[in-house]
């Protein structure tokens, strides 16, 4: 496929979220493709870079996978500023790792750059015997707070590219004097009517 | 019973059973990318360079051991056990005059390094974990390990998930025996120090703290020393501020001793700590290839914490051309790992850590450390304010 040099885009994406939730994990499906059983804890946080085409534009993601820990915290602001995009993971069979989940997507909202493309990925899909954390009440509150939602899986890889994809796509793309006349751009979500999409059902 | 006393034979094990590793001609041809173990059981992935450098660490590593057993012939067994040196040098002028000679003979034949079946017996006496044991009852770790035992805390959960996770793979780690000798060391630690608890990073310390020690309870003084004494206090607990403060003070540093790399990664908006906190929290154990690793803290645990300033500047200034030429983050990040992933031999980073960065002295090192601490303070007090902020609006 061919790419269109003059149109670029990097984009540093932050993960965050409970310690063990899968942040690792994800960044390894998608990155790598790759899954494994028992992934090293992160200390401090990880960088990764991929490229995703997404229509006639590509987009560098630099994504920082952060440390999960509680005591972490204090180092999280240094890898979310500046951040373009962010995914808020949480592990669909341990709620306290969707409340805390809730705590990182509020203090992005405040803290955070104000438009920040912001994913929350519901992950361990696959463990669904395990489940305590149901699709819709996740919905429902990222509905409520302007972010998109997906279930994942980084085990078996369902709607991991997918969500690094929407996120492309969901994008703010560069000043419209620096792209060539006739350029599909993507529509910027407009601040506090970001449509929830719910693509994992 | 407890494992506490029972001798971990396996680093060496490793050592003589893992052949000279000789890179085909084939390999040696394509360039191809090799899985080898190191000295300590560490699967590495290298090319044929680095295969050869292995090779000619393990002979330095035999050397060394050569000078350690021909000073021992002159000096007296045991002679280094019975050598202080005083914090930053500051050698008492009653010291004899052979006492400081030892001193200073011991200083530099650590930092060449001292051989590894050496390393448990030095390090413990050296360290002052032999002196913090001799404190308690000889029973403490014994006693500890029981009193804890089948008590459910959320350190000893949040312990229980990352075994598996340290080191996987790890042909002793990453077995039932070395997860629970692991474990118990970080859960007897997270009840003597409710302050610290766990804290993710200390499973990668201790892990390597046993493969070193080799007995669970030397691993788990070796690991209490090193929190309470060798570095700076509050590294790990709470908020990780004593963490903070070494980061501040690296840059600092890093302006000083390396001012154009320091202003080139400021112009690429590239705040060092992004890829510093992790070498300090762990003190290189997830960066640095094992016997690199060990030859640092070799020289922490004589030295001192502020070793570390050394060695992570050393890694920045080895890379100074390159990294002046890089236009993005990335490229920085990822020069910085490849470079500490490939330094199989300790000696290309401890020369330039020791050599060319030049001395930093401890008393330098806690003046900057106490110029940082009131900012980190109120840095950390603004933000957890700021977040309880949030919480009362939105009620
Ligand atoms: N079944 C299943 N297991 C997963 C999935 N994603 C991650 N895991 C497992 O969950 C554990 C934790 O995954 P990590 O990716 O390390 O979690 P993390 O969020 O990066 O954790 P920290 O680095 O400690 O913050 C690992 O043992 C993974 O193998 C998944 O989608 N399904
Ligand atoms: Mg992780």
């Amino acid at each position: 496929m061919a790419t269109i040099g003059h149109n670029n885009l990097n984009a540093k994406l932050v993960l965050l979220g409970d310690m063990g939730a899968g942040k690792s994990s994800l960044v390894l499906r998608f990155v790598k493709g790759q899954f494994l059983e028992f992934q090293e804890s992160t200390i401090g946080a990880a960088f990764f870079s991929q490229t995703l085409a997404v229509n006639d534009a590509t987009v560098k993601f630099e994504i920082w996978d952060t440390a999960g820990q509680e005591r972490y915290h204090s180092l999280a602001p240094m890898y979310y500023r500046g951040a373009a995009a962010a995914i808020i993971v949480y592990d669909i069979t341990t709620p306290d790792s969707f409340t805390r989940a809730k705590k990182w997507v509020q203090e992005l909202q405040k803290q955070g750059n104000p438009n920040m493309v912001m994913a929350l990925a519901g992950n361990k899909a696959d463990l669904e015997d395990k489940r305590q954390v149901t699709a819709d009440e996740a919905r429902v509150y990222a509905e409520e707070n302007g972010l998109f939602f997906m279930e994942t899986s980084a085990k078996t890889a369902a709607n991991v590219n997918d969500i690094f994809y929407e996120i492309a796509k969901r994008l703010p793309r560069a000043q419209p004097a620096q792209n060539p006349a006739g350029m599909v751009l993507v529509d910027r979500p407009a601040e506090g009517s970001r449509a929830a999409a719910s693509c994992c059902s | 019973m407890y494992g506490a006393k029972g001798k971990i034979d396996l680093a060496f094990e490793y050592q003589s059973q893992v052949a000279v590793l000789r890179p085909s001609i084939h390999s040696r041809r394509a360039n191809l990318t090799v899985k080898f173990q190191d000295l300590y059981g560490f699967t590495v992935e290298g090319n044929v360079d680095d295969v050869n450098v292995m090779n000619e660490v393990r002979e330095k590593v035999r050397q060394q051991g050569r000078v350690w057993w021909a000073l021992e012939a002159s000096k007296g067994a045991n002679w280094y056990l019975h050598t202080v040196i005083g914090q930053g040098n500051a050698l008492k002028s009653s010291l004899k005059f052979s006492a400081l000679a030892n001193a200073l003979t011991l200083k530099k034949i650590i930092r060449k390094g001292i051989p590894p079946v050496l390393r448990p017996k030095v390090w413990f006496s050296l360290s002052g974990a032999a002196k913090k044991k001799s404190t308690v009852p000889d029973s403490y770790y014994d006693d500890l390990t029981k009193a804890v035992e089948g008590k459910v805390t959320p350190a000893t959960r949040q312990i229980d998930h990352d075994l598996p996770r340290t080191f996987p793979g790890h042909p002793w780690l990453d077995t039932p025996e070395g997860h629970a000798a692991l474990r118990r060391v970080l859960v007897v630690y997270s009840f003597r120090d409710s302050d610290v608890g766990y804290c993710q990073g200390l499973n990668y310390v201790a892990a390597l703290l046993l493969l070193v020690m080799k007995t669970e309870e030397e691993a788990f003084w070796m690991l209490a020393v090193l929190l309470e004494n060798v570095l700076v206090s509050d590294c790990y607990t709470n908020n990780l501020s004593g963490c903070h403060v070494e980061q501040r003070v690296f840059k600092d540093l890093l302006s000083k001793k390396c001012p154009r790399i320091a202003s080139h990664l400021e112009s690429l908006e590239f705040d060092v700590s992004l890829v510093t906190t992790e070498w300090f929290l762990c003190l290189f154990s997830k960066s640095l290839p094992s016997e690199t690793t060990l030859r640092v803290w070799d020289v922490i645990f004589y030295e001192g914490a502020q070793v570390m300033f050394n060695v992570a500047l050393a890694i920045f200034k080895m890379k100074e051309d390159e990294l002046l030429l890089t236009h993005h983050v990335g490229e920085v990040i990822n020069i910085l790992q490849r470079t500490t992933h490939h330094l199989f031999d300790p000696d290309d980073l401890l020369t330039v850590a020791f050599d060319k960065i030049g001395s930093m002295t401890t008393n330098t090192i806690s003046k900057q450390r106490k110029k940082q601490e009131p900012e980190v303070m109120k840095e950390l007090d603004e933000r957890i304010r700021r977040l309880e902020s949030f919480k009362m609006e939105d009620k």
